[in-house]
């Protein structure tokens, strides 16, 4: 074999994979298709990289973070009406931090660093096409397209992101549908930093995070807005099927959420410095593959392990913490001799004990609900119109009790009770 | 013998060696040397004078199989003269056929290393090639100005410089991809020379006083729309010795507001 582990892909989830093997002793080649770690890759901009604690102790001190997370705002819209709940904590202003902005150029390059310096042999500007396969059906390696290109080894871990060929090639996945999938398109804009700070409150390397729902023009899905240090990154995440029904094009809703009167002012005058698009595997842990199978291990993007829960939008952590996972039972296998299922086996047993599965098993329910046609088109404009009542003067005509505006509201927007508080058991049991 | 192929490592303005690279001719000449070398059977040897980031470029180099690797340490920007001085000391001492060569870099652009590189190694020189063949003889294809062509045979030693399109550089082997990574590369002290002011940006003449048109109406419009040059006489041709057609050159360049 020429190494005990092969890995695939130097994102987050394939990053953490080499370091936990290299750190152990074991010898790693890390596969990235582009020609560094993170030049490929985009997201919304939010990182928790409260799991590297184990992995790089006071990484926050070397991180390529732009600025920390310290303001949360999650926006209900409808065209006309914009209802924010605004979270600020100084405690995220200082270390340990909880979320951070941060370029994933820089981001996975450091991250990818860290393996290399541990010992991990990284390889860039290579595709991995397939895998080398025994005659019993085992994974023993990968193939790339480069001249003379396979590679044998004792294990390997696809983080080749979502949509993994790896994992589909070995047939882990089921049925692939679309439903599942979200498209997420992102605007980088460019503004000063003083103006960044001054207009959205901020100061130093605070940050802000905006969750949106309603801003998609009817495609379910959902918008988001976060500040680096002199740049904004605005973008939307819109579910697959819905997209291609409605036959709207992205940069279109992109356009829309950008005019809106509570957004527009925040992003007067940018610069569009970039436009990137990717799919988001977005229905947790019903759709999972097996995350296991003869010689390979999934983690990250590849095994689904995205969590995109409404107010929250985590897949670098899962990454993260699912290649850690699977370097380590990576190792503990080879360290065995054992890298068949059963060797293996103890990589879901670290998932299933730590927030990766806890999380998705808790949440499951959440992403369809958060996606579902009555959060999308309807509750937005109910709970805006509802506020927008309470809040409005309609002297001389006395003030309505919020019982008959809710009971009004709920008619106007065709709500049936059932629903509302099925939804609501749905949400309660969901994040409870 | 060896081959020599030389590269020049750039990054673009703003940005860090992540999104570094060698120009698309640069990555031609390699390919010709690389081809040079195995249809004589000789050694290919890259060089770059560069900073240490230089290195991405020489391992590439070996990945696709360049035997060695030399880089002339040096973070300034260098004047080609000094640039080319630098190669020569590099490879002082080898007994060198053919030195490959983009036609010129992309951010000053004057093409003008390899023509130095030759004067300084005492090699023929071939520049701004559009097509070489390699047979029993290297035959190069040159660009002329007015869209004529020159068919030269090139006989060792010889630099050769190439345009971008040439050809396309092989892709590294997996092996060779890998070995490259911890492959040694002969690191040589920087030249100390005139350093050029650092600012980068493309290459591009001052900008020059136009006399105010003169003559007819139709001429002053004419000039006005050329932006001079029309106006210029068509010129007369002359046999002149290669040093007094030089000084003709120049002074002509000086008149024009080039120097
Ligand atoms: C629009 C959008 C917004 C998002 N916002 C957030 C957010 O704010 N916060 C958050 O935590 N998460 C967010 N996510 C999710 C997050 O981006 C992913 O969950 C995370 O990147 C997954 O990491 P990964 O390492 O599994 O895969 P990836 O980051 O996709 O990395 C896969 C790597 O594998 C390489 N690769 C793929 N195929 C091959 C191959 N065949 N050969 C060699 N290399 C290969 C790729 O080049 C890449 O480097 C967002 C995603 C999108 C699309």
């Amino acid at each position: 074999m020429d190494f005990d582990a092969i890995v695939v892909g130097a994102g987050p989830a394939g990053s953490c994979a080499a370091l936990e093997l290299a750190r152990a002793g074991k010898s790693v080649l890390l596969i990235e298709r582009g020609p560094f770690p993170g030049s490929k890759n985009m997201y919304g901009g939010v990182v928790y990289p409260r799991i590297l604690d184990e992995l790089v102790p006071q990484w926050w001190e070397e991180a390529p973070i732009q600025r920390w997370v310290t303001r949360r705002s999650t926006m209900i819209m409808t065209p006309t009406q914009a209802l924010t709940i605004d979270f600020r904590s100084q405690n995220w202003a200082a270390p340990p931090y909880n979320g951070a902005t941060a370029y994933r150029p820089d981001f996975d390059h450091w991250l990818a660093g860290k393996a290399t310096d541990a010992g991990a042999q990284l390889l860039c500007s290579t595709v991995v096409t397939g895998v080398l396969r025994d005659a019993a059906g085992a994974v023993i390696g990968v193939r790339t397209d480069r001249p003379d290109g396979d590679l044998t080894a004792k294990v390997v871990i696809a983080c080749d992101g979502v949509n993994s060929f790896i994992a589909k090639e070995v047939g882990l996945y089921g049925k692939v549908d679309a439903a599942n999938y979200t498209l997420g398109v992102k605007e980088t804009l460019a503004l000063p930093k003083e103006v960044i700070d001054e207009r959205f409150g901020v100061r130093g390397r605070e940050g802000v995070d905006f969750e949106v729902v309603g801003c998609t023009e009817g495609v379910n899905g959902g918008g988001f807005l976060y500040t680096n240090l002199d740049t904004v990154s605005l973008g939307v995440v819109l579910k697959l099927p819905r997209l291609a029904a409605q036959k709207k094009r992205p940069e279109e809703i992109i356009a829309s959420f950008k005019k809106h009167p509570a957004i527009a002012p925040l992003i007067e005058g940018a610069d569009l410095k970039e436009y990137s698009a990717h799919v988001i595997p977005e229905a947790g842990y019903k759709m999972l593959p097996k995350l296991v199978g003869p010689g390979l291990l999934v983690a990250g993007d590849a095994a689904a392990l995205c969590l995109a829960a409404g107010i929250w939008l985590e897949g670098m952590n899962f990454a993260m913490a699912s290649g850690m996972y699977a370097g380590r039972a990576a190792a503990q296998a080879v360290t065995r001799g054992n890298t068949g299922p059963d060797g293996l086996k103890p990589y879901l047993e670290m998932l299933n004990s730590s927030f990766v599965l806890k999380d998705h098993r808790k949440l499951q329910h959440i992403p369809h609900l958060v996606l579902s046609d009555r959060v999308q088109n309807q509750y937005p404009a109910f709970v805006a119109n509802i506020v927008e009542r309470m809040f409005r003067v309609d002297n001389p005509a006395p003030k309505p009790g919020l019982r008959r505006i809710v009971r009004e509201e709920r008619k106007r927007a065709g709500i049936r009770w059932r629903d509302l508080l099925s939804d609501g058991w749905t949400g309660m049991k969901g994040f409870s | 013998m060896t081959v020599v192929a030389c590269l020049k490592w750039l990054t673009p303005h703003d940005a860090d060696d992540r999104f570094g690279g060698i120009s698309p001719a640069d990555s031609s000449a390699l390919e010709w040397a690389l081809r040079l070398g195995a249809a004589r059977n000789e050694q290919v040897l890259a060089v770059a004078v560069g900073p240490a980031a230089a290195d991405t470029a020489l391992r590439d180099a070996l990945a696709c199989g360049a035997h060695r690797a030399i880089r002339v340490d040096s973070a300034d920007e260098l004047s080609s003269n000094d640039v080319a001085a630098a190669i020569a000391g590099a490879i002082d001492g080898l007994d060198v056929s053919f030195v490959c060569c983009g036609d010129y870099s992309l951010d000053r652009g004057t093409g003008s290393v390899p023509a130095f590189l030759a004067a300084q190694i005492g090699a023929r020189q071939a520049l701004g090639l559009i097509e070489i063949v390699l047979g029993n003889e290297v035959i190069a294809l040159r660009r002329l100005d007015g869209g004529r062509r020159e068919r030269l045979r090139v006989d060792a030693p010889a630099v050769l410089s190439v345009e971008g399109a040439t050809a396309t550089l092989r892709r590294a082997s997996l092996s060779g991809a890998l070995a490259a990574r911890t492959a040694p590369i002969d690191v040589l002290a920087g030249p100390v020379g005139s350093h050029l002011p650092t600012a980068r940006r493309p290459y591009r003449p001052r900008a020059r006083v136009l006399p105010p048109p003169q003559g007819e109406t139709l001429d002053r419009v004419r000039s006005l729309l050329s932006g001079g040059t029309a106006t210029k006489s068509h010129g007369v041709p002359v046999e002149l010795e290669p040093e007094e057609a030089a000084d003709r050159i120049i002074a002509a360049l000086d008149e024009w507001g080039y120097s």
